[in-house]
């Protein structure tokens, strides 16, 4: 039902990605999703003219996901969001708040996904 | 020149919430802004999970006070959309009448705080009692005045009679009346002007490649307003987004002020448009298995709700990104190259909402 859903895979991402920038579609924001199993769904919305274009790719949990934040800064802070509460391994933000945006130090889990994973496997540091 | 860095917030004057600013400083200029959130983080999204589609209504409108009945009204369209539910045409111009009386209250309340800010205390309280006008037809007319619950899946939960309807066309005449006495303080005092123009800018390249929304963009230059898009009745209203050119503190204060005569002028299209008929149509069994997107303008810009539903009464997912979130890298651009004294003023004028923004 969403409009212009695209599904790609995460080798693809940067490069769809760029290739909306410059047809001059806005970056509205990323959407994730438990899928109950091993996998996540993250959706990258963009808009041109009050028409949508979403892609969606499907990553498993711990899985490397390049940070489109080099090409879209405004990704910055839902890039942050979705690495903390969702476990995502989002690598290269290029602010990035090593897991520590919005949990506490002592917080190790992710709190929005279904089964936790701690916080070495999404990329972030135990100190 | 060795930096200095400056903490700024998460308690300050300006700052009705907690935001923290790291101000990377050489002198009294900022050469870098880190910013740090979390600190009232709700777990909203989390909560949708476990409350029945129909319970969120009431948890989406408590995301932020100021523009609940645009929360709300997103989740609403979005739950409509995946059940196939088509609402009255009543329903769609009273949810544009509290809509719009909810812009006019937060741009308000904004204004208020703009001019306590640059130390206009009496226009301050001026345009703060013009705002309790509103607040007060929101008691009349849903029974409280910040969280007023007018919206609900299938329309609105009550209807408008005559008389409220007269009683608001009274009002916001009051309040463009009023406010038309002090737009020139805000617009053209010499004190104020020096505040505002030139600081804090945001050009249309910028507001583009850093993806602004709401007033942020509209003032760089951008026309952008969901409500052109016309979902519920704002398809069959005449209006124009309201812009300015210059993208600086100035210009997003002009376009706020002028923002409140354009949702008075919609209320009073919308009071005159409204056709007879039912206010909610009845809804029943569960969401069917999908996701759905619903976008909607808030006072702040465009709020876009993700939904996606396993066919139960719990949704499996209810993502919102709001217009503050988008509009903070923005902020990151622009605080670069002013000086320590325009902070406040600069963060106060993309009109932050840290309760939105942490959800």
């Amino acid at each position: 039902m969403i409009e212009n859903l695209v599904e790609i895979t995460t080798d693809q991402l940067l490069g769809e990605v760029s290739k909306a920038k410059i047809e001059g579609y806005r970056f509205v924001t990323a959407s994730c999703a438990d899928n109950g199993d091993d996998t996540i769904d993250i959706i990258y919305h963009f808009d041109k003219d009050y028409k949508m274009r979403n892609y969606k790719v499907t990553v498993k949990k711990g899985e490397e996901v390049p940070s489109i934040s080099k090409i879209i800064f405004s990704a910055i802070l839902v890039e942050n969001e979705m690495k903390e509460l969702f476990g995502l391994n989002i690598t290269g933000i290029v602010i990035d708040y090593g897991g520590h945006m919005l949990l506490s130090e002592e917080e190790l889990g992710s709190p929005f996904l279904r089964k936790q994973i701690t916080i070495e496997q999404r990329g972030g540091k135990k100190e | 020149m060795s930096s200095t860095v400056i903490p700024f917030g998460p308690q300050h004057p300006v700052l009705p919430e907690p935001l923290h600013i790291k101000l990377i400083m050489e002198d009294e200029k900022i050469v870098d802004a880190v910013p740090a959130i979390g600190y009232v983080h709700r777990g909203l999204e989390k909560l949708t999970e476990t409350k029945e589609f129909t319970q969120n209504v009431f948890v989406v409108e408590r995301v932020c006070g100021i523009c609940s009945v645009m929360h709300a009204m997103a989740y609403c369209q979005g739950i409509e959309e995946l059940m196939n539910i088509e609402i009255s045409d009543r329903a769609k111009f009273l949810r544009v009448i509290w809509a719009e009386l909810h812009r006019i209250h937060s741009h308000l309340l904004w204004l208020g705080l703009l001019a306590d800010a640059f130390g206009f205390e009496s226009l301050f309280m001026q345009v703060w009692r013009d705002r309790e006008k509103v607040m007060d037809i929101m008691e009349e007319t849903a029974g409280a005045r910040v969280v007023i619950s007018a919206n609900t899946i299938g329309g609105t939960r009550r209807d408008l009679n005559k008389e409220q309807m007269d009683k608001i066309l009274v009002v916001v005449d009051e309040i463009k009346h009023d406010l038309e006495q002090v737009e020139a303080v805000f617009l053209n005092n010499y004190t104020v002007k020096h505040r505002l123009v030139g600081r804090g800018v945001l050009s249309k390249a910028d507001a583009i490649e850093l993806c602004a929304v709401g007033p942020m963009a509209r003032a760089s230059g951008i026309p952008m307003d969901l409500r052109t898009t016309g979902y519920a009745a704002y398809g069959q209203l005449d209006f124009e987004p309201v812009t300015h050119n210059d993208g600086d503190n100035y210009a997003r204060t002009y376009v706020r002020l002028h923002e409140v005569y354009q949702s008075i002028d919609l209320i009073k299209q919308a009071i005159a448009k409204i056709p007879e008929g039912e206010h909610v149509v009845p809804v029943k069994g569960n969401p069917p298995k999908g996701e759905v997107i619903s976008r909607v303008e808030q006072p702040r810009g465009e709020v876009l709700y993700y939904l996606r539903s396993n066919g139960t009464k719990n949704l499996e997912r209810l993502r919102l990104r709001t217009p503050t979130f988008q509009n903070i890298p923005s902020l990151l651009k622009m605080l670069p190259g002013s000086e320590l004294a325009d902070v406040p003023m600069l963060i106060l004028t993309i009109d932050p909402c840290i309760s939105c923004t942490e959800r």
